[in-house]
Order: C-alpha cells, then structure tokens, then sequence
C-alpha cells in the first residue's frame, strides 16, 4: 500500500542535509521546529506549491511537481490543505469560502452543495457566524471555516500549517479531533500532516508520531 | 529598453496563459466564474454609470454648443454630424471611458489581487486545486470587456442626447440634429467602436491583473502594483489609440 505521503530527499531552504519521512495512513504526524528550521515550506513542497532544491515529495505515490498543470490541481483537491494563518477569501463569508472547493470542482447542484456545507459547518461550530466575512471573524472561527473548507470534499490526507497557532489548548485539541475524523473504527481515520513551531501539551498524546526538525535533520520524539 | 521588452514578453505570456486556461475552465468552475464575473460587472460597469453619464453630458454639451455656433456663422451647420460621430462618438468616447475605467476598476483590480497574494489567498487556491487563473483573472478579463462595451454605448447615447439639449439649446431644431448626425454615422464606426471596446476592455482586464498577481508577498508592493496598473493601462489605451487612428480610421 501506498503511503499518503513521503518526503524523498528533501533539502530545506537554509540546509544542505537532505531529509526523508514517511507518513503512514490514518496516522497523524506532526513536525516540529522554529521558523528559522524551513518546517514551513514542508506543506508547499507536499502539493508542489513550492519546490525544494532536491528531492521530492510523493502524495498517494504521485509526484504532483511532475504532473501537468491541470492534472496537478486535480489532484490536490484529493488532499485537504490548511495554509498558515487560514487562507480565507476576504471577499467572501464564510460559508461562500466553505462551498468554494465544492462549486469549483464538484459536479453537486447548489442544492447539495449547501447542505453538505451546512454539516460542514455545524460540526465546525460556526453556523451562527456562517455569513460574516473573515474580517468580521475571530482568530478561532476563521481557523474553523479553513479547516471546513479543507475537509469540505472529506480526503484521505489533511495537510496542516501552523494550525493551532493562537488557538487555546481546547479549541486545538477539538480542531484535531474534527480533521482526523469522527469514527475509531480500524483505520478510517484521517491521515493528517501537520508542521508548526509548537503544540499545546494536551494534543501530544492524540499525535501518533512526533519529529522535530534541527539543523535540517529529522529527530524523532518519544 | 532590454526591460521593457521583457515586461511586454511577460505580460503577452500571461495573456496567453489566460487564454489557455479558459479552454479548461472545469464545468462546474465556470459557476464560480461567473458569480466573480457579475460582481466584476456591478462594480466596474453599474458603479460607474454616474461618472461616466455626468461626463459625456458635459463633454458633449460643452463641444456642441461652440459647434453649433461657430458652424451656424460659416452656415456649414451639417458638419455638426461628422464632428459628434467622429470627435464624440468614435474618439472621445471610447478614449474616456477606458481611462475612467482604468483609473477606476484597472487600480482597484491589480490592489486587490496584489492584497489577494500578500494575504496567502492565490497561494490557499493554488493549494485547494483552484487555478487563480480561473478564479481572479478570466471573470475580471470579461468583466472588464462586457464593461468597456456597455459604457462606451451609454456614453456615446448620452453624447448624442446631450448634443441634443445644447443643439436646441442654440435654435436648432431635434428633427435637424438627427437628420445631421444619423446622416454622418456610417457603420464603419459603428464596429471601430466596437473594436476599440474589445481591446481597451482586454487592456484593463490584463494589465492589473497582470500587475496584481507578479508581487511577491510584501505589502508595500501593493500601492506600487496599483499604481503601475494605471500607468500601464493608461499609457497601452493611448498607444492603442492612436494605432486605431492611423490604420483604420
């Protein structure tokens, strides 16, 4: 079986050291390090947003850096994506920026589309504030109606940056839950990937498999 | 020079990469497309009716009145036609409204787009499988195309009703005035307006977003995409212009 994402020798701006890492599916992994690490450029290498100086990054096997560009942007709406800091179109409310992966690249009516957005956003805990624009927004609910968009065609793989930046420990631990997934049966959880510079101590325990990145160099965490 | 040929080079291959990208525009994209699009439209064609009305009425009404009085004393008062359909209808219409819409819709296109890619949002559709392309440059592409046409029509409507009211306003009669100005329209201009609404709507469509989307994630590139937007509109309408007048006109 293909895992839902490696890094094959991946140099990081900054570093000479190439690095590798495996994310095994219905695991979350999280990789730490400060700013000054290149941890941040992990998601965009991930879906070819960027590209490292070597190596590659393989999602479900594929090298998306290689993929013609329509091919390409197919195939990242199978991954959820989490920008740093959230993402969101400004021009539109919440709920709009939570439909738009589903009115751009699904073939569901509006009327499908507002209903599965609804969910979405119920289980998110902001439909009281689904029609505000993200400037009329809190930090929290910002980062809940990205996390809604990202889960909005419901991937096998979630990709986040700096997700629980300027969230409270509970609000991040709830965030964790809803993009892993609601069900424990075997396997059917999400696979989630995630890079930032810190995690609040009561989410160590939910994440399988901890790295810290130093001098360009993988260490992995007890 | 070596600079502004590459600026011409890089802004022809980003016309290019639109054109491209609307042949494979996904079916359900073109939904999306279409809701930036009318709201495009509200704000650079609805919005801008006023400006554009209040200043083909004066316009117009200003160079009619001389027009009809200086003409009356040289008794050559048919002339009157060719002067609103070719200075007024033809030039100055088209001319005007591309650079109201430039100065108005063209900076506002390239700061938003440049906000757009400051504040990580290209970055977060290019992340989410959404071409920016599709997004933010096709519907503003024919928002500004559908725009430039619909208001150069009102301005040139405006113009002749105006016209009109100032002819009148000097002791010629309406029946006269428009049997001088319909006699002088020839369809020749009809379709070098039309022409001209095509590309001026494809220059104010390109160059700011063009612009918006080449900075590079620091605000202070914002003002500056902003500002070359309109130079760069505006000095591409004139330039446009004055090509239209020496092969077509």
């Amino acid at each position: 079986m293909t895992e839902p994402l490696r890094f094959e020798g991946i140099t990081l701006p900054g570093h000479q050291s190439p690095m590798n890492l495996v994310v095994p599916e219905h695991r979350a992994v999280l990789v730490l390090g400060p700013e000054a690490s290149g941890v941040d450029a992990l998601p965009g290498y991930a879906l070819a947003l960027d590209r490292p100086a070597t190596g590659r990054a393989l999602v479900f096997g594929e090298d998306i850096a290689r993929l013609p560009r329509r091919s390409a942007l197919a195939f990242r709406r199978r991954v959820g994506y989490l920008p740093a800091g959230d993402g969101l179109l400004h021009n539109l409310s919440l709920q709009d920026n939570v439909a738009l992966p589903l009115r751009y690249g699904s073939d569901l009516s509006e009327r499908e589309i507002t209903g599965r957005v609804r969910i979405m956003l119920t289980l998110l805990r902001i439909a009281d504030v689904a029609e505000r624009r993200p400037a009329d927004a809190t930090e929290e609910q910002r980062r809940r109606a990205a996390l809604a968009r990202a889960l909005a065609f419901d991937p096998a793989l979630v990709i986040l940056a700096d997700p629980f930046d300027g969230l409270t420990h509970r609000a991040a631990a709830e965030l964790l839950e809803l993009a892993r997934g609601g069900e424990t049966g075997a396997g059917s959880r999400r696979t989630v990937f995630m890079t930032g510079q810190s995690v609040p101590q009561l989410l160590e325990p939910r994440i399988e498999v901890r790295y810290r990145l130093a001098k360009g160099e993988l260490q992995r965490m007890s | 020079m070596a600079r502004s040929i590459a600026w011409l080079g890089a802004l022809a291959r980003f016309l290019f990469q639109t054109l491209e990208a609307a042949r494979w525009l996904p079916r359900a994209g073109r939904r999306v497309a279409l809701r930036v699009l009318l709201k495009q439209v509200w704000f650079t064609a609805l919005q801008a009716l006023p400006i554009i009305i209040v200043l083909s009425s004066i316009l117009s009404f200003l160079v009619i009145s001389q027009a009809v009085r200086e003409l009356g004393r040289l008794g050559a008062t048919e002339l009157l036609g060719r002067l609103m359909v070719v200075a007024i209808v033809r030039e100055l219409g088209p001319l005007l409204t591309a650079l109201v819409v430039a100065g108005r819709s063209g900076t506002a296109i390239a700061a938003e787009l440049a906000t757009n890619k400051v504040m990580g949002e290209v970055n977060a559709l290019e992340g989410m499988g959404i071409d920016p392309l599709h997004y933010h440059v096709l519907p503003r592409f024919g928002a500004t195309i559908l725009s430039v046409l619909g208001l150069i029509i009102v301005f040139d409507l405006t113009a002749i009703f105006s016209g009109l009211v100032a002819a009148g306003a000097n002791g010629m009669t309406g029946a006269r005035y428009f049997e001088i100005v319909l006699a002088s329209l020839t369809f020749h201009d009809v379709w070098l307006t039309v022409a001209k609404a095509l590309v001026f709507g494809i220059i104010v469509g390109v160059i700011p977003s063009f612009h918006g989307l080449a900075v590079h994630g620091s605000p202070t590139e914002i003002p500056v995409a902003a500002s070359r937007a309109a130079v760069g509109s505006i000095l591409a309408i004139f330039l446009c212009s004055g090509l239209f007048v020496l092969l077509l006109a």
